[in-house]
């Protein structure tokens, strides 16, 4: 199959630099899949779960936060703030944040502090979800 | 004999503060490491930002976005309403660092009728509190540890400010690292985004040849959307990098300190000890000629007495 060379880069590592053949990530309306020679686009990552293909054949997941896709020549770099692997992901922590954000989202409060915690909860939610390996669309709530 | 007592008390006093501190200058010279791996880590990052921001604009360089500087609607304001971003350390004890960014930070607001001051760093929030300074007191950021999060609720209050155009622009004031002994302060504009600092003449020279038209490259949703996707992570990014140097920039600044104090110290010990040993020698020296003096004495009153025996028996 034909490859691509795919980066992950997030604000703290280099989180994937290598030979790709497939890429699904969470897009602004739904999941996106880029294949080799995709035309030059530039477009958002939502906060979930991005599935990828390496060379071997091998799949692999990563939690991601929020970010930006860019293709061009055959190279594809994620841009996100974080990325983690479903094992490297602390669920009993991620439980806290979703509770905490939960709890916040009850009190009455300002714009800023809204998106503060929806995003919060957001991203403990897509972290969880990945821990439990399960899909986003079957967390209810 | 009492000063050589006080002497003794003094060198163990110094002796105690060099305890702190050494162990002050350990603890800095580790967290500036860590600062400093943090600050190198970010860098993949926030190059990949850059080039993507610049290839949009390269795209549409008619953009005028609310956060860009080249709107016409900015021209037309008179009185820029700023906010100044100051970054300084929670604690003293770190030589100049925080004298410095807070001299450069009075300079900035002589310049200025409008504007408020956000201050990331205790230290910082104290000086202008008491100079009765406009400090935004909803706006209490720690310096200690820069974390992503804090980078994240930094950059959400800021962008609403922004948006609901309460200010026009957005500075920080921050120290840089220039290598491992000398760091400047720095004064750098956030928002509106320099739109000259991400098209440099020469990159627009050279994707003259190739790209000219927005068609060859798709955006989805939009370039608006994409933008402020971009933007937010350029800001949070931003922030969270001025933040670690600073504290990598503030911890070698104490580390250095910290040095000047235990060597000072190892000197007032060595001068002290020579004038503790002094008073010691001389004391002794007394003592032997108090002993030399008083068997003198009692030899001449001997003699004496052996004299008047003598005499009285002849």
């Amino acid at each position: 199959m034909n490859t691509f060379h795919l980066q992950i880069i997030t604000c703290d590592r280099v989180f994937y630099d290598g030979e790709c053949e497939s890429l699904i990530f969470p897009g602004f309306d739904g999941q996106i899949e880029i294949l080799a020679h995709h035309a030059p686009m530039a477009t958002t990552v939502a906060v979930g779960e991005v599935r990828f293909r390496d060379a071997e054949g091998k799949t692999q997941a990563v939690i991601v936060s929020d970010g930006i896709v860019n293709t061009a020549d055959n190279t594809v770099t994620l841009l996100a703030f974080s990325a983690e692997r479903p094992e490297e992901i602390d669920a009993h922590r991620a439980q806290m944040a979703l509770e905490m954000a939960r709890e916040e989202m009850q009190r009455k409060q300002s714009i800023v502090e809204y998106n503060l915690s929806s995003a919060a909860m957001a991203r403990a939610m897509a972290r969880l979800s990945g821990a439990k390996r399960i899909h986003p669309d079957d967390f209810n709530t | 004999m009492a000063n050589a007592h006080e002497i003794l008390n003094r060198i163990k006093s110094i002796r105690d503060t060099m305890k702190i501190t050494k162990a002050m200058y350990m603890v800095s010279s580790m967290k500036v490491q860590k600062a400093k791996k943090k600050l190198a880590e970010t860098l993949p990052f926030f190059d990949g930002l850059q080039k993507q921001i610049r290839e949009v604009l390269l795209h549409f360089p008619e953009m005028h976005h609310l956060y860009f500087d080249n709107r016409i609607e900015d021209e037309r304001e008179l009185v820029k309403r700023k906010i100044y971003i100051v970054i300084t350390g929670d604690k003293g004890m770190a030589g100049p660092y925080n004298l410095n960014v807070i001299k450069a930070a009075r300079e900035k607001f002589s310049e200025d009728e409008d504007y408020r001051i956000y201050c990331v760093g205790e230290t910082g929030r104290h000086v202008f509190m008491a100079e009765k300074l406009p400090v935004s007191v909803d706006f209490r950021m720690s310096s200690n540890n820069p974390s992503i999060h804090r980078a994240r609720v930094m950059c959400e209050m800021l962008t609403d400010k922004y948006k609901n155009e309460e200010v026009d622009e957005i500075h920080v004031i921050y120290t840089r690292m220039r290598n491992s002994v000398t760091s400047e302060v720095r004064t750098e504009q956030l928002l509106p985004l320099r739109t000259s600092r991400f098209l440099s003449d020469q990159v627009k020279k050279a994707a003259q040849g190739e790209i000219v038209d927005a068609s060859e490259m798709e955006i989805f949703p939009s370039p608006e959307d994409v933008l402020e996707t971009l933007v937010r992570n350029i800001i949070t990014g931003f922030l969270y990098g001025a933040m670690v140097e600073s504290q990598a920039s503030e911890e070698s600044a104490r580390m250095m300190s910290m040095k000047t104090a235990t060597d000072n110290a190892d000197a007032m010990l060595s001068e002290l000890s020579r004038q503790y040993n002094q008073f010691r020698q001389a004391a002794i020296t007394q003592e032997i000629t108090e002993v030399v003096g008083g068997a003198k004495a009692l030899q001449k009153k001997k003699a004496k007495k052996k004299a008047k025996a003598v005499a009285e028996e002849a």
